[in-house]
């Protein structure tokens, strides 16, 4: 169960101290698929970055299963990132001199998966997610939008977290392509009970999600 | 993949800006080697010729040389003095004067030739006062002066043993030497003197109205040397009615390093009495140029090792500010600033070690031309000048023997100033490299440790 709780978060800036997030509150269950949307700027990806350690928020509190987030340390922050987190994002963020089943093995080594068999798990999961044995030895650039957001998922898949945060995930992608990449997400969240948390503005997807919360300026409703 | 596999093959992501890279720090790794060894060698070069030069001081009162000029002799409180200078380890000391066919029974064994003749031009026997410009004054100059002969040089020392010519002992062809701190009527003989005079061990002769005895016949291989006779200084200084005078004094330092200091106290304690002269001052004058070749080489060193310490750095500083978004991402998806720290420390590693190598590699090959041609020009340099200086207006004689003096000079430094790569100029070069790497890899962990993925992603 994640908890959100009167999370706010201000920037300063030249102009002044800006609110992205106002006093935020809600829940999300286990399992859960679920849908943030909202305009440019409405702080979604403020939120996401929050929701995974990334960043703190100014006041409020995060909790998952009773543990509270906003009190880690640096330290047990990479470490909640590392083991209970998986980042999707627009850019598919790759690491671009490395080959697609090493940028799933960088993420089984942060999460302190024994060496021996990161090889075979990284296999497995981008077979999972359909990329084949030929592909899975390509780097990024030599791999389509789909293809690579593919490999993304199976990065944030390694270390079986318990949140998969998804920051625009179709946003660089054709529709097709896009609906299968939702399409796994949300087999993903059903066959591993992962909770997907994913910041849209496609509302044709926020439309098929379990829950869908959409920000307005700094502000959170629930549909 | 660990995080040093992934640190060595992040090095080698653009083969075109990491061979830029590597090949500026390798030029400049090179040129640090290139600068020591010269440095190196040139110093141990200065050394070599100071050590060469001995650590003796010759004093002598000013405006006398020798039996040559006019002035005042050193006396026995000065000579105290030059004693008591702290450094001063030993002092031999010499009273020299010359034999006239009034003094001695002894026939000089020098032929007075053309040169003797006109150094005694100005001499006559008689003091008449002649009015100056007369008609009979050059007329009566010429019928009082007598015909010229030869003297014979007597030299008064402590150490009998000073007046060796190539700095050994003296050569003792018979009899035995002298003690040069006694005060007897004895002396040693040169051989062309003895020779000349027919003179042995045990004979005497006369000079300054006394029986001197020969008690030995040394030999030097200089004419001039080997036509005189050799006396404790007490006895001389005695039989001239010269007491406690001395007209040279040769003061021997404790060590090299010393001969400067000890030099300023004499010419302190002596003032404008005396010229003090000492073998290393010359050696150190003839070596100057070579010490501005050693300054030279340090500032490029210092110089080289700036430039590379500023190629890491501004690599380094490139490279972590093209990859931010990298090191964000790495950092989301759970890397530890310890993680990313160590990959792009070793990447940077990578880079200057490859440099490195490179570089020792290149300056082992470069630093012997480098060395040479350093010391070549500067004696381009001083042969140029010495042909300018040189040169007779008249033809193209003096000009000729300068280029050829320049060029057996500079073939004469060249053999002497070779370059050496010794273990202890490799570790320096080694030790200033490591320093760089150390320096370029720690910029980058730093600039890392700073980035915050949020930040970096938020910007997307």
């Amino acid at each position: 169960m994640l908890t959100v709780q009167n999370v706010t978060k201000t920037f300063s800036t030249p102009g002044g101290q800006v609110n992205a997030l106002k006093d935020i509150s809600f829940t999300v269950k286990t399992g859960e698929f679920v849908s943030i949307i909202g305009k440019s700027g409405s702080g979604k990806s403020t939120l996401l970055s929050i929701l995974g350690a990334l960043d703190n928020p100014t006041s409020g509190t995060i909790t998952i299963d009773d543990a509270s987030v906003t009190e880690l340390s640096g330290a047990q922050q990479t470490k909640y990132r590392a083991s209970k987190i998986g980042f999707v994002f627009q850019q598919y963020n790759l690491i671009p001199n490395l080959t697609a089943l090493e940028n799933v093995m960088l993420a089984l080594e942060f999460g302190g998966y024994p060496a021996t068999s990161r090889k075979d798990r990284a296999i497995q999961l981008l077979d999972s997610v359909g990329i084949e044995a030929d592909q899975q030895l390509r780097r990024p650039t030599r791999l389509s939008g789909g293809q690579q957001q593919r490999v993304s998922i199976a990065r944030a898949l390694a270390n079986s977290p318990s949140f998969i945060l998804a920051d625009e995930p179709t946003g660089n992608l054709d529709s097709a392509t896009g609906k299968k990449i939702f399409d796994l997400l949300h087999d993903l969240s059903r066959s591993e009970k992962t909770t997907v948390i994913v910041v849209t503005h496609d509302l044709e997807i926020a439309g098929k999600t379990d829950k869908t919360f959409t920000l307005r300026d700094g502000k959170i409703t629930t549909k | 993949m660990n995080v040093v596999t992934r640190g060595i093959k992040n090095a080698a992501r653009s083969p075109l800006k990491s061979g830029a890279i590597v090949l500026m720090f390798a030029i400049s790794i090179a040129l640090i080697l290139s600068m020591l060894v010269a440095r190196g060698s040139v110093l141990s070069k200065i050394d070599e010729v100071k050590a060469t030069a001995g650590t003796s001081v010759t004093i002598q009162p000013a405006g006398i040389m020798g039996t040559m000029g006019g002035g005042d002799p050193l006396t026995s409180e000065q000579v105290s003095k030059i004693t008591e200078t702290e450094h001063v380890s030993s002092v031999s000391a010499t009273l020299t004067d010359q034999l006239g066919t009034d003094d001695t029974d002894l026939e000089s064994s020098l032929e007075l030739g053309s040169f003797g003749q006109r150094q005694q031009r100005f001499e006559t026997s008689s003091n008449t006062p002649t009015a100056p410009g007369s008609d009979t004054e050059v007329a009566t100059e010429m019928a009082d002066r007598p015909a010229p002969t030869p003297r014979t040089t007597v030299t008064g020392t402590t150490d009998a043993n000073s007046v060796s010519t190539d700095g050994s002992d003296l050569s003792i062809t018979s009899g035995a030497i002298i003690d040069g701190s006694s005060s007897e009527l004895v002396a040693l003989i040169g051989s062309d003197l003895a020779e000349k005079n027919s003179l042995a061990v045990g004979d005497t002769f006369t000079a300054y109205g006394s029986t001197i005895t020969v008690k030995g016949i040394y030999e030097t291989g200089n004419a001039f040397q080997d036509s005189g006779v050799i006396m404790p200084l007490a006895t001389v200084q005695s039989l001239t009615e010269q007491e406690g005078a001395v007209n040279t004094v040769t003061a021997t330092i404790d060590s090299s390093d010393n001969v400067t200091a000890t030099v300023a106290a004499l010419k302190t304690s002596l003032g404008d009495d005396a010229d003090i002269t000492s073998d290393i001052e010359r050696a150190t004058s003839s070596v100057e140029s070579l010490q501005s070749i050693a300054d030279l080489a340090f500032a490029g060193v210092i110089g080289a090792s700036i430039a590379g310490a500023i190629i890491i750095l501004l690599s380094m500083i490139m490279v972590v500010r093209e990859r931010r978004r990298e090191i964000g991402v790495i950092k989301a998806i759970g890397g530890t600033n310890g993680t990313v720290t160590a990959q792009f420390t070793i990447e940077g590693l990578a880079l200057t070690i490859t440099g490195a190598v490179l570089g020792l590699i290149l300056g082992v090959i470069v630093s012997g031309p480098m060395t040479t041609s350093l010391v070549s020009s500067s004696d381009t340099t001083t042969a140029t000048t010495q042909t300018q200086g040189r040169r007779s207006p008249g033809g193209m004689g003096g000009f000729g023997g300068a280029v050829q003096g320049g060029v057996s000079q500079i073939n004469t430094n060249l053999t002497q100033v070779t370059a050496s790569l010794t273990p202890q100029v490799f570790l320096s070069a080694m030790g200033i490299t490591l320093l760089i790497a150390i320096l370029g890899s720690a910029i980058p962990a730093w600039l890392t440790a700073r980035i915050r993925p949020a930040e970096v992603l938020r910007s997307e």
